[in-house]
């Protein structure tokens, strides 16, 4: 078969493929995926998730356990969003010696549940001394904190004014708050964050009001030293409702690691079942073309192979040797493709009969062309087939052995994020969001290949067309 | 010549077996004897523990030094690599897989096959349930389909068998006893019966209440498949010739169909159930875990939590038994059900 016959029949095939609707729908969903993997940087918010994902300090600034953002609009009782304010008013002056900078963040809050805390981010060296006011909605202005660091060389600072705030709010509340109430708790219970968003009136602690309006906080730092400066402000609303997805126990954005765990379980799907299809049409064809006793030792092999229960071994392998996802994938590769060499045997058996094998023969072929040129191109559509019905097993595979503990800790998958749920308790508390979008993810993924492969199922096997 | 068929066929199996168990033994050969080797030094000294007041240190020395060669010995850890792992396959292939390091049997038992032999029913019990009822439905619904295929149940049933085809059962699980358990409150959240045991025929309905999630679980994401490859191969049947001429011949479509198609096409059908029996029961490792069934699959993750080496072997090795008896079972039902097998011929 030439190049031209190929062409023909693919696009043979093609025509009758894409007369499938579930076909075209899993071809759709397979682009999607393809496309998540090629614009994963543009995706998720945090760029570094797959590399640092059981990094605890990438993921310190943000809320642990937070149901996603959407949530909001099924409750009445809104709760403040994570959010970053990156942009603010800076008025910088530089004096021999001195850098002045004084940075505005103006903060819109219309929400009923106050943030869980405000984190100042900036990189500075020297002697640093800041001063951070909140100016709010009713004309209040609260200084937070005065704050003098000092850095040798230049290094990022975190402030959470939640921490700082403590002896303010202090103050406040004396000011406002009934003093028999005052007496009666303590005010290492008091969180300074809630009371910078409630008003200003008696019962605030326990009957808070939240005040709603345009928040200002203000950031004056003072840089002593020829070499001292403070650059890049920022701050980060830690919120109670996060993101597309939420996070998890650790902090972590489920989103960033569900989409950077596309690309892994594309891959394992992918090469284990295209490697495994190959290597069993091969086998398979040769099985059947010589016959005789090279066909009886090979279906003697593939018999052992194909009485290995593959997972629990899977499983006991990865418990004792600790492997990458490179060496799981080859594991699986040399084990998958006996599910395809069952049939591609009984079909070799029958190419083998066709008249033009005879020819080849007689023409003087060698058996290596007559098995290369003659035989396998009539599998194509038969090993596509396989290979896509095989993706999702394999994927399957890997999530299980992730959802143990056994997975590659380098990476994140997302059968690791479902363990990491199971581990944490996810399912006790409820924690839908951390549990339902990997494993969605797994299903859709199958589902998509699953469209693929049963579609080319159909056109292959024309008894099975409906009347 | 069934019974002929029947020997080779055990016996080859037999043998598949002892190869199997060769490999796990190379395989695993290094860890098994670290683990062995910290078993003797614990038991030596232990026995060393005892003579501390009769003997001399000297003595005592010399004493330890005579056990830890005898143990060794027992093993067999004094001799070359290759002969190690000989012998490691024949006491596996004697059922002997040696104590656990931490896990114990329900009565205080620290033999391998005690433990793992006590999980063998629970497992046996949730699974074939659920299979068969699964079956029952899946066949039920595959006949379904093939007699209107491309009609509207045919399409929307076959879709969502497309829908669930890469759904992992485990993770239904999750969310089942997320939503049915913590939310809804409506069955147990797992575990083979309440504590304490109920008696008499309460604790038989205990039991069918714990197994009820598990069983609905494994149901609702298995029957679709099921039902898909039934219709296949009814429909596959229903375009041979003497369908068409038992129809010619004007027999009530009932009796075409669970007369003649039904008949051929039992013995697929059979192949396809135990063979789906035997992956769930690997999937099963997975599943068994989520709803902490104390099975052989549960056993996996508790000697994984608490590496315990010996137990992990000796699961493995009664996993491969269950898996290759069902391979057996499979082919000769078959060739039961399939006269042109037990001469034979090609399969």
């Amino acid at each position: 078969m030439n190049i031209k016959g190929i062409k023909d029949n693919f696009r043979d095939f093609w025509g009758e493929f894409s007369k499938v609707k579930y076909g075209m729908v899993g071809l759709v969903l397979f682009f999607i995926f393809l496309l998540i993997v090629v614009l994963e940087p543009i995706l998720i918010p945090f760029p570094e998730a797959g590399k640092r994902w059981r990094d605890i300090t990438y993921w310190e600034d943000n809320p642990k356990n937070a149901a996603p953002a959407w949530t909001n609009w099924f409750t009445t009782k809104k709760l403040t969003p994570q959010s970053i304010l990156d942009d603010p008013e800076i008025k910088e002056k530089k004096a021999a010696n001195t850098q002045v900078l004084e940075a505005v963040f103006k903060y819109d809050y219309f929400y009923d549940v106050p943030p869980i805390d405000l984190i100042l981010r900036a990189t500075g060296k020297g002697l640093i001394n800041m001063v951070i006011e909140l100016e709010r909605p009713d004309g209040l202005t609260l200084e937070v904190t005065k704050k003098s660091i000092k850095l040798s060389s230049e290094a990022p600072i975190r402030v959470s004014l939640d921490k700082e705030g403590t002896s303010m709010v202090g103050e406040f509340l004396k000011s406002y708050e009934d003093p028999v109430i005052l007496q009666g708790i303590s005010m290492s219970t008091v969180k300074p964050v809630e009371v910078f968003f409630v008003q200003a009136q008696n019962r605030l602690l326990d009957n808070p009001v939240p005040l709603k309006g345009e928040y200002r906080i203000k950031l004056t730092s003072v840089a002593v030293g020829s070499n001292s400066f403070l650059k890049e402000p920022e701050i980060t609303v830690a919120g109670r409702v996060f993101g597309l997805m939420g996070t998890d126990a650790s902090k972590r954005d489920i989103w960033s690691g569900v989409i950077a765990g596309t690309k892994w379980a594309l891959l394992i799907g992918l090469l284990t079942s295209a490697v495994a299809v190959v290597i069993g049409v091969f086998y398979g064809v040769t099985s059947a073309y010589f016959g005789g006793t090279v066909d009886q030792v090979m279906m003697r092999l593939y018999e052992i192979f194909q009485s290995i229960p593959l997972l629990p071994v899977m499983i006991v392998v990865s418990a004792v040797f600790k492997p990458s996802i490179w060496t799981m994938i080859l594991m699986m590769c040399s084990f998958f493709w006996v599910s395809s060499v069952r049939t591609v045997r009984s079909m070799g058996l029958q190419i083998k009969e066709e008249t033009y094998v005879e020819a080849a023969h007689a023409l003087g072929a060698s058996n290596r062309r007559i098995i290369f040129k003659h035989m396998v191109p009539q599998l194509i559509p038969y090993a596509f087939a396989s290979m896509a019905l095989q993706v999702p097993v394999s994927i399957v595979y890997e999530a299980s052995i992730s959802l143990i503990g056994l997975g590659d800790a380098t990476i994140v998958t997302w059968g690791q994020i479902l363990h990491d749920a199971m581990q944490g308790g996810a399912v006790l508390q409820g924690i839908w969001w951390w549990i339902v979008p990997p494993g969605l993810f797994i299903a859709i993924m199958g589902m998509t290949f699953a469209f693929l492969g049963f579609a080319m199922d159909t056109i292959l096997n024309p008894k099975l067309k409906t009347r | 010549m069934y019974w002929k068929y029947v020997v080779r066929r055990i016996v080859s199996v037999i043998f598949t077996y002892i190869v199997i168990v060769f490999i796990y033994s190379a395989l695993f050969n290094t860890v098994m004897e670290t683990t062995i080797r910290s078993q003797i030094d614990e038991m030596v000294k232990q026995e060393m523990l005892v003579k501390t007041h009769v003997m001399s240190p000297e003595e005592l020395k010399k004493f330890q030094r005579e056990r830890l060669e005898f143990q060794y010995k027992k093993y067999h850890l004094d001799e070359p690599s290759l002969s190690r792992i000989f012998w490691r396959s024949i006491s596996t292939l004697k059922f002997d897989f040696g104590n656990s390091t931490i896990i114990k049997s329900a009565n205080g038992d620290r033999k391998v096959l005690t433990i793992v032999g006590e999980k063998i029913p629970r497992t046996v019990l949730l699974f074939t349930l659920a299979t068969f009822i699964d079956i029952l439905l899946g066949v039920i619904l595959g006949v379904k389909k093939a007699q209107k295929p491309g009609k509207f149940l045919d399409q929307s049933t076959s879709i969502i068998t497309m829908i669930v085809y890469g759904m992992p059962t485990w993770w239904v699980a999750m969310i089942f006893i997320m939503l049915f358990v913590y939310k809804l409150a409506i069955f147990p959240s797992g575990g083979l019966h309440s504590i304490p045991p109920p008696e008499g025929f309460k604790y038989f309905l205990d039991l069918l209440y714990h197994l009820a999630l598990p069983v609905l679980t494994l149901i609702v994401i298995g029957f679709w498949g099921r039902a898909y490859l039934t219709r296949n191969i009814v429909l596959s049947t229903l375009q041979e010739d003497y369908i068409m001429s038992a129809r010619a011949r004007g027999l009530p479509e009932r009796k075409v169909l669970y007369g003649h198609t039904l008949r051929s096409a039992a013995p697929p059908i059979a192949t396809m159930s135990i063979l789906s029996l035997l992956f769930s029961v690997g999937g099963g490792l997975i599943f068994e875990g989520i709803f902490s069934w104390p099975g052989m699959g549960n056993l996996y993750w508790v000697a994984i939590q608490q590496n315990d080496i010996p137990v992990l072997m000796g699961n493995l090795a009664i996993t491969t038994i269950f898996y290759l008896s069902g391979l057996v079972l499979l082919d000769l039902i078959y060739g039961l059900l399939d006269p042109r097998i037990k001469v034979g011929g090609k399969a």
